[in-house]
């Protein structure tokens, strides 16, 4: 292969052990630098001309999508196609998943109807080590539950080594503020940014952190090898001081039925990331959100759109970490007999 | 089967299931007799299915033998199992059950009425005995009544009919009794019949949706949370209620199944102490097995405590060597901390536990090959209690012949004498005593077995222990002196 045509060897100068990437937990910190260079390798070919390499021709990406998701779907397929993978996409709303097949039956289709790679997206926790477990490719996981969406975590990593000057996190505070108890983002988060030494706040009404605080305590004393500490705070204005980058995420409706949250209005005056309060942060602070927004909720509309904001540089990147991701996956080794995923 | 000089070497008796015990003797055991609270070296011999002798040995001819090879035991009683049938004969029926029953040493079970239709109403009840009856297995086959129509928590089961049909107490097992109105009700008029209501203790509003221990493996796992507080404020809420009903009916009785935190552990303890008519009983997999198992970490609990007494850290400890997410940990109540596991065994210990009981909850590959959230609660356990239980002994922090009362005298006590009918073996007496017909478990401590789908003879294969070696294989159980199981390598050694 030539570099016109693929990225380079010196992206695969260390080899991708994991077979699938469900979670961000099991990759070491020297296996994130490999994706964070095949992505900028990726990023590379997505500023050429024509943006399409044949390093995934003939290979097959299938989505399997649980859950409604615009931008993720659209990333993982622009992603696939930009590595000229064939791709197929299964939207639950219209597969036989609404005539009650299982998860596991429909994952065992999908390989007999040829799919090498599949990511997967799914409303409950753990569903893709399911899959994993009856699928002889590839599982790569687009956001399960609450629990990980770690190609999120990787393309924010990503976006933000971009944006700040030196391009590391270490020693850097990252405040996420909002609802962290239901967020798989944050989950992810806490992996990779503490890995890369961020000094990281997680910020929200005290509903909406429940079990956090349990669990920054547990990694207090610096206790998980390669990872940091984390803070937990519903003192928005500690969370946002002299902050390098500032995430906010998604407020869901469901939240005032539950009775977790009073109104979106009492949210949105104790928490919204709005001028005023960033204004706390550092003066070169950037400004973050997985998305979708609620604008006027969590984040006010002149921050979202403000020169602080990188979020659709996020949106951009997604698309170049997704693409090095489905490279790294595409090269792992296959199912070996007796093999445990994790 | 080891062939071991420390204990004695039984032959097969050569039978089929279900047929009487002409002739079995065993020479040179390690005999445990939870009654007289004796245990030690001895000589058993069954003829015609009676215990017509049993000879405990002094001195030199006791010599070599120790607990830790062949043991025998009176059968064990499990005061908590669920053979599915009627209703869902796809996960378990009354035959595959008794087998797995006689696998783990039970001789004699206590059926959750959470069937369909549910046993509220005598016709049910008898159903299951007819359906036991053919089995051919002679494990004795006993029931408890729902305290609620159809389980709904709102009307009274026919629970005087139920009385007079036989069953054991009453429960909404599955589920709590919905309200205290109706769990007052219950205890007086069960009290009445002379009869315990069991209750599960949850409070069903703060476990909506809820999946796992909330705790920091939960908030790890993005897992919705089962508080702690679920328990204590629904055993608060039993206790309470007991309390209130003792006034009117002095003969109500509370027992407490599937106890899992120490909070709840606490009450249970102070209740008694106060004099209130509770028991309770903790199962093998809360004693063993805590919630980091759904991280994917595989050592027992007691390997999971800290010197300090809190949970140690599963990631720290690079302990993480399973597949996360596995649908047979999925249980109610969940699994708890560690902490929670030993507290389970200090209320064992000290009595505040009365007897173990393994909630045996088999279930199909449908209602768990699936998702870990959409996942049935409940894990096969018949089979694996004694093996647990021995785990638990061999680390040292269970005397054999407390795991042994756990099954046997604890749970017969649990069941009182007035429960089942005439000549049911909970009235019998559990002792190993020379006279009546033989009722008894023999297993081999030092015989290792493999845990898998095929070892197991319920239907429920959802064991989270597939894959481990237990300790403890049981090598013959004899229920009503009639053979309930023996092993394979026992029977064709025999032949």
């Amino acid at each position: 292969m030539t570099t016109a045509t693929s990225p380079s060897t010196s992206a695969t100068a260390t080899a991708w052990p994991h077979r699938h990437l469900i979670d961000v937990d099991v990759v070491t910190w020297p296996e994130i630098e490999l994706i964070m260079r095949t992505a900028e390798e990726m990023k590379g070919i997505l500023a050429r001309p024509i943006r399409k390499v044949p390093a995934l021709n003939g290979r097959r990406v299938t989505t399997l999508f649980y859950e409604a998701s615009t931008r993720t779907r659209v990333s993982f397929e622009t992603a696939a196609r930009n590595l000229s993978a064939d791709v197929v996409s299964i939207s639950t709303a219209t597969s036989s998943v609404t005539k009650g097949e299982s998860l596991v039956d429909t994952v065992r289709t999908l390989e007999a109807l040829g799919a090498e790679i599949l990511v997967m997206r799914h409303g409950v926790s753990g569903a893709p080590y399911l899959a994993a477990e009856v699928f002889g490719g590839h599982v790569l996981n687009g956001g399960d539950g609450w629990h990980a969406h770690p190609t999120q975590a990787l393309l924010d990593l990503y976006t933000m080594r971009e944006h700040l000057p030196g391009g590391s996190l270490r020693g850097r505070k990252v405040a996420i503020v909002g609802d962290i108890l239901h967020s798989r983002v944050a989950r992810s988060n806490i992996w990779t940014l503490t890995a890369a030494g961020a000094d990281l706040w997680l910020c929200g009404p005290a509903t909406l952190l429940r079990g956090m605080d349990r669990w920054a305590a547990a990694w207090s004393g610096g206790a998980i090898p390669g990872h940091g500490r984390f803070n937990v705070t519903s003192d928005i204005e500690a969370a946002l001081r002299d902050a390098d980058v500032v995430m906010g995420l998604r407020i869901q409706r469901e939240r005032m039925q539950g009775g977790l949250l009073p109104s979106l209005r009492e949210y949105a005056a104790r928490f919204q990331l709005n001028a005023e309060r960033i204004s706390l942060a550092r003066p070169e602070a950037i400004v973050m959100h997985p998305g979708p927004m609620n604008e006027g909720v969590e984040i006010s509309p002149d921050v979202a759109v403000s020169g602080r904001s990188v979020i659709t540089d996020q949106v951009a990147n997604g698309v170049a970490v997704r693409m090095a991701l489905l490279y790294l996956l595409a090269g792992a080794h296959e199912a070996a007999p007796g093999e445990v995923v994790r | 089967m080891s062939a071991e000089a420390a204990g004695g070497s039984p032959g097969g008796v050569g039978l089929r299931v279900g047929e009487t015990v002409g002739r079995f003797e065993l020479e040179r055991a390690w005999l445990v007799d939870p009654v007289s609270g004796r245990e030690g070296p001895g000589e058993i011999v069954v003829t015609d299915g009676v215990l017509e002798s049993v000879t405990w040995l002094e001195g030199d001819v006791a010599g070599s033998v120790t607990e830790r090879g062949v043991v025998v035991a009176p059968g064990f009683f499990d005061l908590h199992a669920h053979f599915r049938e009627p209703g869902f004969e796809d996960a378990e029926t009354i035959a595959t059950g008794s087998a797995a029953a006689a696998h783990g040493g039970f001789t004699t079970v206590a059926l959750m009425p959470n069937t369909s239709p549910a046993v509220d109403e005598p016709g049910v009840l008898e159903r299951i005995r007819s359906a036991a009856r053919a089995s051919g297995s002679p494990v004795e086959v006993l029931a408890y009544g729902a305290v609620s129509a159809g389980r709904a928590g709102e009307q009274l089961a026919a629970m005087g009919e139920l009385a007079d049909a036989g069953v054991l107490g009453f429960s909404d097992d599955g589920a709590p009794v919905r309200t205290p109105k109706l769990l007052r009700s219950a205890l007086i008029y069960a009290g009445m019949l002379g009869l315990p209501v069991i209750d599960h203790a949850e409070d069903s509003e703060l476990t909506v949706g809820a999946e796992a221990h909330e705790g920091y493996v939960a908030s790890v796992m993005g897992l919705a949370g089962w508080p702690v507080a679920a328990e204590v404020g629904a055993v608060s809420r039993d206790l309470a209620v007991l309390a209130d009903a003792l006034a009117d009916e002095p003969r109500a009785r509370l027992h407490l199944t599937h106890v899992s935190t120490a909070a709840a552990l606490d009450l249970v303890r102070r209740a008694k102490a106060a004099g209130l008519p509770v028991t309770c009983d903790v199962t093998p997999h809360h004693l063993a097995i805590a919630d980091e198992w759904i991280a994917g970490a595989r050592r027992w609990a007691w390997e999971a405590l800290g010197a300090d007494g809190a949970p140690r850290d599963p990631w720290v400890d690079r302990a993480l060597v399973a597949a996360p997410y596995n649908t047979s940990l999925r249980v109610n109540p969940p699994l708890r901390t560690a902490a929670d596991a030993a507290a389970c065994l200090a209320a064992l210990l000290d009595g505040t536990a009365d007897a173990v009981a393994t909630d045996h909850a088999p279930h199909t590959v449908v209602d768990k090959d699936v998702e870990f959230g959409k996942a049935a609660n409940g894990m096969s356990g018949i089979e694996t209690a004694l093996g647990v239980l021995l785990a638990l002994a061999d680390f040292g922090a269970l005397p054999l012949a407390r795991a042994i009362a756990a099954l046997t005298v604890g749970p017969a006590r649990v069941a009182g004498a007035a429960a089942g009918p005439a000549g049911s073996s909970a009235a019998r007496p559990r002792g190993l005593v020379e006279g009546p017909l033989a009722d008894l478990v023999v297993f081999d401590r030092s015989d290792r077995w493999l845990v898998t789908p095929e070892s197991l003879l319920s239907r429920g294969k959802n064991s989270p222990l597939l894959g481990r070696e237990l300790a403890g294989r049981v090598l013959l159980t004899i229920a009503g002196g009639r053979l309930a199981y023996e092993d394979p390598g026992l029977r064709d050694g025999a032949a």
